[in-house]
Order: C-alpha cells, then sequence, then structure tokens
C-alpha cells in the first residue's frame, strides 16, 4: 500500500485519528488471522489456548501517510467491548503494533530471527500516548528500546477503535530499528489484541506470515 | 535446579495470627504505587477461605509435568486496599465525634477476612493459623509459564525473582501459580511477588518476615546446609512438609503441621484417642507426610514428657532466636550504608 506524502501536515495532526489529513490517503482492508497455537512459546499458553479463539478482530482498515518526517499508520477495527484497562486483573487492555524488518532477511511470522530483527511500534489503550518501540529477534524475546521514539494516539467513537501510531522515519540511533527513505518501498506487518478475550503477548491477530509492501510517496 | 536452595519452615503450632511478618514485609516492600492490595505475606485463619479467597481452588500448578492455566485472581479477590477518612480523624480537629470509616462502597472481602471462624463444631471447633509467602518453587509454575523469560530463578540460592524490565504484565505466571502468590501492579503494569528479602540476604540478614515474628515460628536457611534449621526440620526429622504438593511446583516453604488442642469426647471428657483438627484437613493440606509429621511431633513431646529430650522440639522452641536464620544472623542495624550500597557487606 502506499503512504502518502502530507506535505506541511504536521505530526500532532497526522496523531490525530479524526483529523482531516487522515481523507486523502486510500484505506486498505487486510483479514487478520490468529497466531498460530503451536507457535506460543510456553506449554502453559498452549495448552490453555487449544480450545480459545486466538484473535478476536478479524479484519482491519489501514492508511499510511508521512509528512517527510514522520510517517503515520491509521489503523481501524470494530470491537463492540473496547477494553481499556487491566480491570480486575482479568482482562487486558487493547493494543495494536506496526511491525517492521530491521534487517532484510527478518521473518515477520517469528517476529524476527536470531540476528534478524525485527522492530515494532506499540500502542496499548491504557499507556496515555506514550508508545514503546520494541526489536525482536524470536518469539518472546521483544525488548523496549525505548519509550520516546514512538507516538500513538487511539480514539474509540461508534463501536470502533482508530488508532494512530507514528514515529520519525529515520531516528538515530544503534539498536535495531528500521529507518525508512521517502520515495521507497518499505515492508510492514499488523498486529492487534482483543484484551476482553484476554489476548496479550503472543495472543493476538496479526496480518499474516507475509510481510506487506509499504510505498513511501516521494516528495512532489 | 539450582546449586543452592534457600527455604523457610514455619512451625504453625506457634503462629499466633499476630500478622507482624504481614506488615514488616508491607512497610519494607510493598509501599510503592500500584501496590496498596498487595500482601506478599498474607496469615490466613484455616480452614478458611484465604487470599485470594478460594485461592486452593484457582487452579494452576503442574499436571503430568506440564504447567497448567488457572483463574487470574481479581483484586476483589485477594481484597481491595480500602482507603479510611485519616485526614478527617487524625488532622480535621474531630477526633471526638468522627470514627475511621472505609471509604466507598462497603467491602464484602478483604485480605483477612474469614478470621478467626476456622471450622468444626462446639466443643471441638478448631483453627490455626497459616502464614503464605511465595515458596520460591524448585519447579516453578511462573518460570514455566512465561513466554518472556522474565522469570529468573536464581541460580546461588534459589530464589524466584520477576525481572520488572522484561515483564510485560501478561499474567501467564498468575494463572500458573498454584499458590496464587502473585500480585498485577496496575501502576506500573508489572506483576509482582515476594523476593526472599533477597537484598537482605545478600547482606547476610534474614528475611523481615522472621526476624519480626514474636512467635518464633520462622526458621531460614540453606537446605543443604546440614547444620541449619531447614536441614535438620525438612530432611533430618521430617517435621516440616510443603503445602500442597500435588500442585507439583516443589514448594521452599515448609510447615510444621499444628497438633491442636485436645478433644473432647460425647461426655465432656479429653479424649486423647483421635485428634481435633480431622485427619483429613491435615491431608487436604499436607498430604500423607502431614499426617507422618505429626506423628513425629507426638513422639517426641511423649519423649520429653518421660523426661527425655528432644532435638527437634529444642529447635522448634527456638530458645536461641539468633539460630533461628541458618547463618542469616546478622542484625542490619551493623550494615552501614554509602550511596553505592552497603559498604561493608556480608
Ligand atoms: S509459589 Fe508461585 S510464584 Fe512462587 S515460585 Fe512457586 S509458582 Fe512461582
Ligand atoms: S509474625 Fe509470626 S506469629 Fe505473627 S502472624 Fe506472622 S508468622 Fe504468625
Amino acid at each position: 500500500m502506499k503512504a502518502n506524502y502530507l506535505a506541511g501536515v504536521d505530526t500532532a495532526t497526522l496523531l490525530d485519528p479524526k483529523s482531516n489529513a487522515w481523507n486523502q490517503p486510500k484505506a486498505e482492508t487486510f483479514k487478520l488471522m490468529g497466531t498460530p497455537l503451536g507457535m506460543q512459546p510456553t506449554e502453559l499458553i498452549r495448552s490453555s489456548w487449544a480450545k480459545k479463539k486466538i484473535g478476536q478482530v478479524e479484519s482491519i482498515k489501514v492508511q499510511a501517510a508521512h509528512n517527510g518526517e514522520t510517517i503515520a499508520f491509521r489503523i481501524e477495527w470494530a470491537t463492540k467491548a473496547p477494553s481499556m484497562t487491566n480491570g480486575d486483573n482479568s482482562i487486558f487492555p487493547d493494543g495494536a503494533a506496526v511491525a517492521l524488518p530491521a534487517d532484510a532477511r527478518a521473518p515477520v511470522i517469528t517476529m524476527g530471527a536470531q540476528g534478524m530483527p525485527i522492530n515494532a511500534w506499540y500502542w496499548r489503550a491504557n499507556d496515555g500516548g506514550h508508545g514503546r518501540q520494541l526489536s525482536a529477534e524470536g518469539i518472546g524475546t521483544s525488548e523496549t528500546l525505548d519509550m520516546e521514539f514512538v507516538k500513538t494516539n487511539g480514539v474509540y467513537e461508534n463501536g470502533h477503535w482508530s488508532v494512530v501510531i507514528a514515529r520519525a522515519l529515520k531516528i538515530e540511533s544503534k539498536k535495531p530499528v528500521a529507518q525508512l527513505e521517502v520515495g521507497q518501498d518499505a515492508k510492514f506487518g499488523v498486529a492487534i489484541w482483543d484484551g476482553k478475550n484476554q489476548e496479550r503477548g503472543g495472543i493476538k491477530a496479526f496480518t499474516g506470515g507475509a510481510w506487506l509492501d509499504l510505498s513511501l510517496e516521494a516528495g512532489k | 535446579m539450582s546449586k543452592r536452595q534457600l527455604a523457610m519452615a514455619m512451625d504453625l503450632n506457634k503462629c499466633i495470627g499476630c500478622q507482624t511478618c504481614t506488615i514488616a514485609c508491607k512497610t519494607l516492600w510493598t509501599r510503592d504505587e500500584g501496590m496498596d492490595y498487595m500482601w506478599w505475606n498474607s496469615v490466613n485463619t484455616q480452614p478458611g477461605l484465604g487470599t485470594p479467597r478460594n485461592w486452593e481452588n484457582m487452579g494452576g500448578g503442574f499436571k503430568d509435568g506440564v504447567a497448567q492455566a488457572g483463574q487470574l485472581p481479581t483484586k476483589a479477590d485477594f481484597g481491595e486496599a480500602w482507603q479510611y477518612n485519616h485526614e478527617e480523624v487524625f488532622y480535621g480537629g474531630k477526633g471526638q465525634n468522627v470514627h475511621l470509616q472505609i471509604q466507598g462502597e462497603t467491602p464484602n472481602w478483604g485480605p483477612n477476612w474469614d478470621e478467626d471462624q476456622g471450622g468444626g463444631t462446639y466443643p471441638n471447633s478448631y483453627f490455626f493459623y497459616l502464614p503464605r509467602i511465595c515458596n520460591h518453587c524448585t519447579n516453578p509454575a511462573c518460570v514455566a509459564a512465561c513466554p518472556r523469560k522474565a522469570i529468573e530463578k536464581r541460580e546461588e540460592d534459589g530464589i524466584v525473582l520477576i525481572n520488572e524490565d522484561r515483564c510485560r504484565g501478561y499474567r501467564f505466571c498468575m494463572e500458573a501459580c498454584p499458590y496464587k502468590k502473585i500480585y498485577f501492579n496496575h501502576s506500573k503494569g508489572v506483576s509482582q511477588k515476594c523476593i526472599f528479602c533477597y537484598p537482605r540476604i545478600e547482606q547476610g540478614v534474614a528475611n523481615a518476615c522472621a526476624r519480626q515474628c514474636p512467635g518464633r515460628v520462622r526458621f531460614v536457611g540453606y537446605r543443604d546446609d546440614e547444620n541449619g534449621p531447614i536441614y535438620k526440620l525438612v530432611e533430618k526429622w521430617k517435621v516440616a512438609v510443603p503445602l500442597h504438593p500435588e500442585y507439583g511446583t516443589d514448594p521452599n516453604v515448609f510447615y510444621v503441621p499444628p497438633t491442636g488442642p485436645l478433644r473432647f469426647d460425647e461426655n465432656g471428657n479429653l479424649d486423647p484417642t483421635s485428634p481435633r483438627i480431622p485427619e483429613d484437613y491435615i491431608r487436604h493440606l499436607f498430604g500423607q507426610p502431614g499426617i507422618e509429621a505429626l506423628a513425629i511431633m507426638l513422639e517426641e513431646r511423649e519423649k520429653v514428657r518421660k523426661g527425655g529430650k528432644s532435638e527437634v522440639l529444642d529447635i522448634l522452641i527456638a530458645y536461641k532466636w539468633s539460630e533461628m536464620f541458618g547463618g542469616f544472623d546478622r542484625d542490619p542495624a551493623t550494615i552501614e550504608w554509602d550511596n553505592n550500597g552497603p559498604i561493608n557487606k556480608a
């Protein structure tokens, strides 16, 4: 899909999922699948989820845009029962993440592999807009890199979450992060956690085992 | 398995349910934000529902070698941290006419709600206190459950610790722990639990709950220290046994089961032929080893009653307080600190 170049639109505007700036980028719908049971990293998780549906959210609409400095993904999905908190301990906040390869060879299905990291930008409904940047080299290995570069904003309205996840195209970091270039192609994937279904960690819905294509529109 | 294993043994015949241990732990470790409902050490009356409410029926532990997901105990199950009108009573000038009162909704559960209710029927009613901490299990279900390898069992002493930098608050450990000794911190978004006072242990100081206990209930030490109290109570004399061994986690907290007071027969006479605390209940908590531990206790008591000496009873009486701690008997007041930590290390 295409990340439109929205010249002169500041990052704060991009971060508003209800801003008119989002009228322009074309939305694409992606079917999601639950993460395969066999890939869950502990036997407890595999046995306790054997008879439960992993991945309540079945499809999302995604838009992408950049302003030459920051790229933003706007992700929208329907849920009748949003989860904003950890409740009484027994539920989890809804979440969304965009994954990008930090190494061209990194597989998305396993969250990267040793020596082939992926980079994930992460939103949680209860994080007050503090996005989280992670890297991972395989299932269960994700590490928080920082809480400063990724900006997020989620709005729940009329049975829908609209979440924007944004980061500077390039950041200064020695850590394994994705660096994006205007006018070039990139890859990405999306994951959604339904907190009322106790989805957290590897229990999630995602865009599947193949990276999705993204082309960053060049400046005019 | 760790190279060595620290353990605690608690004599339930001596616990008076004073909660000094609970408060020692609370003031030391769980005063930060998000920790107000946490009681890493809890003491409940048995029989009873305990903390969290009905924890013995919440599942978890191992079945055929596989860690099981039990229930996630809720904040209400643990007992919410009630808020009181302290301001008004202590500082509002109304100390004479306003009482301390729980603010907000009237609670219907708390961390020590069924205190002193117990079981049995008069005149043979009975109860005893059961203090609990994390068992720092040899086969910890919490470690097996965590998809992020955020829980570590320390090689040098077997203490089980949650690494809060790796924890992302998924609570699989809370599902897995059959003792329901893990809490979720809603402010930090991480799971937290008893740390066996490892910063004290590293300085040669026994756990706060153990040092503060006025009942001299709690023994501390390495399991393999043949001169220490744990080895003697657990391995040599076999009077201290783990709680719910059938959960399969191989706990490292051991209990000397309570013998309880004598039972009355129908005519109101003391009847020593059967115990007041039903054997089935002891078996429910400790399995057959609990029954056997009680038999050893009664035998040793009989020995002393007849004028003999009993090593195990002498240990349990704890004539010398400092000998309860398996060498971890340093007085914390002797530690000198600078900004980087203790300067005269253990
Ligand atoms: S008692 Fe529970 S939390 Fe503690 S080590 Fe055992 S399984 Fe883990
Ligand atoms: S401080 Fe000792 S006697 Fe008091 S409740 Fe705790 S273990 Fe029992």
